[in-house]
């Protein structure tokens, strides 16, 4: 994959604004019925090569997403994007606007227009609230940019944006019949997620397209790979290489983000109540953790998975909070867990991984009635 | 050498012995726990006669000051929550794992509602969610928008509604009428304590200052065990009014004091009384710090925010749900940070880098920069966890607590 510079060079020929996003789960459907192109800033690992600029900004122990996202907005930000919209999510994202925007200003450049809204973390998805806080961003969006809003242009934004998360769907089916590996499932992704949303599905289409007719490899046995990002490649590579399948994923960039979409709703206010309320569980969504373990242990139920590796940011705090109760609940449920940790230092050193995957492997296949074994 | 303890020191340990007993007693009886996080207003709940409120950050705070933090965050470790959680919900979720084999309180009684939000950190929610699980009790989340500027007018609502909703929940978990009156005679007693921390914050400003940060820290317990009583607002006359004759009769903390600084973090409360000693014997006298300061204030100042009699305490009470430093922006940090050196006279900053709070810690680096820019003070930062001595190296806190004396000195000409 190019890297997102180049990606988003690429798009901002289209004479769009790009507005780049985090976290995960922003209001892309409004953005793009607006004219504007938004990107989710997530998952920069392979864009970043160090983080000098963000380690004057934010200490160490914040996790390699945060920094690698300061990094790319202070050092590239001014001449890539048009905008950054935050919503709320983790202590330390919703302290980095105003620290992105000192970076910036250390170097002498203009800080690209911000938008925020505050996201309810509220069972009941606090509707009034949400409405209010969307129809301010839709004002803002147009003051900044002179675009208008229609609900018609809305819906068909809603429309495009549905087919490529339904895209996404399949293509984790085709991970699990094994006719697509999780690691090239995993580039696509990272790939489209820099594309306008119109080519983000040609993309994926193609790759569903590439996976007709193709073979499905031999039975293996079958995990679930979970965390706020995908494992690196050089992991994928080691649990492959361990004999293991992915066969589903409750990574947050990739089946938390496309399982869900709101099927009916009258307006936009009203679509993002639902979409909010209604998401897939995540750990950064904190109303929705009642619902995680069931969601978790249902994806491991429909892949017919075998175990559950979840591969943890260090210093994501949200994760490990809700690790120790899962890995729990999995384990009574006759799923052996493997959790290991990556930081941002550990490119270097993934072989070190390896002993823990490789012994994962052999306690797997050395259980009974199991696939692959 | 150790300060003795002065009347309102020996007032405050018969305090809060007797608010922990009050509380496991109340339990006992039958009265409704509720667990609170620590910016959740208590005196919603002295609306209510039979409802008690306990607020397990302060009881994880007092274990790490009596020296059990780590061995209590060794058993949440041990249950499989990672080193680098917050050291607070560690000793909590620790020392409830065996029962509070080893609290200095007899732990917590068991509760029966949970209630954490997001304004402080939302971490908050994480490690309720887990009491919830284990506890099977239901457990509501304030949500509290963060403030890059002041609090606008729809999130006050937004927070005011919540609030409503939280009194309909208890009321129909209890059976009992929310009480207005209770209610409003509790919240006037927590004005009374408010101004009267106020004014013993104001000593700060004397030269020698009456008071350390330290003192101030120590304090801060009645926060969160006695809000909303009349002992409350008595205990902090008592101290304003000791720390007033103090200063008349010329009894200061550090006689010697040549150096003011300001702490801009949590207590790290494993080292409270070491660094006291350490920095006296130096002349070293930290002086204020935002943690105690905010208490009674709105984002982005440390000024009265005071209630009369003609406002609604619900009101007053969503009103300042930001003003304690951690839900608030760089910019709402450094006006009120700014208006504290200006006020009380301060010759260096201590950025206390803190691994357990990452919500007050990640901003510091902006902060060091730019109020060294503005105010031309030296700073440093040095590492520190709130609660877990093992991520605290006392080397290198004074060694570079010394490189910010040398600077001072150096800016003197000295």
């Amino acid at each position: 994959m190019k890297n997102a510079q180049a990606m988003i060079e690429q798009l901002r020929k289209g004479g769009k604004p790009v507005v780049g996003c985090f976290p995960l789960y922003p209001p892309l459907e409004l953005m793009h019925s607006m004219g504007l192109l938004p990107v989710v800033l997530w998952g920069l690992r392979d864009s970043v090569s160090d983080t000098r600029d963000a380690d004057r900004h934010v200490q160490p122990y914040a996790c390699s997403v945060a920094r690698q996202l300061a990094q790319f907005v202070i050092a590239d930000g001014p001449g890539l994007l048009d905008g950054l919209f935050f919503y709320n999510a983790c202590d330390t994202l919703r302290n980095l606007p105003e620290l992105l925007r000192e970076g910036i200003a250390c170097s002498r450049r203009i800080t690209p227009p911000m938008f925020r809204v505050h996201v309810p973390m509220k069972e009941d998805g606090a509707s009034g609230y949400l409405a209010s806080e969307i129809g301010n961003l839709i004002k803002a969006l147009q003051a900044s940019y002179d675009v208008s809003f229609s609900e018609e242009r809305f819906a068909r934004s809603v429309s495009l944006y549905e087919r490529a998360r339904w895209l996404c769907r399949r293509l984790e089916d085709a991970v699990a019949e094994g006719v697509l590996t999780f690691a090239g499932f995993s580039a696509a992704l990272a790939r489209a997620n820099f594309l306008a949303v119109e080519d983000q599905i040609a993309l994926l289409e193609s790759a569903l397209a590439d996976c007709e007719g193709s073979i499905t490899q031999p039975s293996a046995t079958r995990v679930i790979a979970s965390g706020i990002l995908p494992p690196p490649p050089v992991i994928c590579d080691l649990i492959e290489q361990a004999g293991l399948r992915v066969a589903g994923n409750d990574i947050a960039s990739m089946h938390r983000s496309y399982a869900f979409s709101p099927e009916v709703w009258d307006d936009v206010r009203d679509y993002y109540v639902a979409f909010y309320r209604d998401h897939f569980p995540c750990t950064t969504l904190l109303h929705t953790a009642d619902r995680r373990v069931d969601a978790v242990v249902d994806i491991v139920s429909r892949r017919d998975a075998d175990a559950f590796v979840f591969v943890g940011e260090k210093f994501c705090e949200y994760e490990y909070f809700e690790l120790p109760y899962l890995e729990q609940q999995l384990k009574e449920s006759g799923v052996p867990v493997l959790s290991i940790e990556v930081s941002i230092d550990d490119d270097g050193s993934a072989e070190t991984f390896r002993t823990r995957i490789d012994a994962f492997a052999e306690f797997l296949s050395g259980r009974e009635g199991r696939h692959g074994a | 050498m150790a300060r003795e303890k002065t009347r309102a020191g020996k007032h405050l340990s018969e305090m809060m012995m007797n608010a922990y007993m009050g509380i496991h007693g109340r339990a006992a009886e039958g009265a409704f726990v509720v667990w609170g996080a620590i910016i959740v207003p208590p005196e919603i709940f002295r609306g209510f006669e039979n409802v008690v409120l306990c607020v397990p950050e302060s009881h994880a705070a007092l274990c790490a000051g009596k020296g059990i933090g780590s061995e209590e965050c060794l058993k949440a470790e041990a249950l499989g929550y990672s080193m680098d959680l917050c050291s607070y919900a560690r000793i909590d979720i620790g020392s409830l794992s065996d029962g509070y084999q080893d609290s200095p309180t007899f732990g917590l009684p068991k509760p029966d509602l949970l209630v954490s939000d997001n304004n402080n950190c939302s971490l908050l929610v994480k490690w309720f969610d887990v009491h919830r699980r284990e506890m099977g009790v239901p457990h509501f989340i304030l949500d509290v928008p963060f403030c890059y500027g002041p609090q606008r007018e729809k999130d006050l609502a937004y927070i005011l509604t919540q609030f409503r909703d939280l009194i309909a929940m208890v009321e129909s978990m209890t059976g009992e009428t929310f009480d207005e009156d209770r209610f409003r005679e509790a919240a006037h007693h927590t004005a009374e304590g408010v101004r009267q921390w106020k004014r013993f914050m104001s000593f700060a400003k004397h030269r020698p200052s009456g008071l350390t940060v330290f003192d101030s820290f120590v304090q801060m317990a009645p926060l969160f065990t006695s809000r909303g009583t009349p002992e409350f607002a008595e205990h902090y006359k008592l101290l304003a009014d000791e720390v007033a004759e103090r200063v008349a009769a010329g009894i200061f903390p550090v006689p010697d004091e040549k150096y003011r600084l300001l702490w801009d973090n949590i207590a790290h409360w494993h080292q409270l009384r070491k660094m006291s000693e350490h920095l006296a014997a130096l002349g070293v006298n930290i002086v204020a710090a935002p943690y105690t300061s905010c208490i009674g204030s709105l984002e982005g100042s440390f000024a009265p925010f005071d209630l009369d009699e003609d406002t609604d305490p619900l009101w007053h009470l969503a009103r300042s749900q930001n003003h304690s430093v951690c839900p608030m922006g760089l910019d709402l940090r450094l006006a009120a940070l700014g208006s504290a050196i200006e006020e009380v006279g301060i010759d260096g900053v201590v950025f206390a880098s803190n691994r357990s709070c990452k919500v007050f810690s990640v901003m510091q680096m902006d902060e060091q920069r730019l109020i060294g820019e503005k105010y031309g003070l030296p700073t440093v930062m040095i590492d520190v966890d709130h609660a877990d001595v093992r991520k605290f190296s006392e080397q290198s806190a004074y060694l570079r607590l010394e490189a910010l004396l040398e600077n001072i000195e150096a800016g003197r000409g000295g």
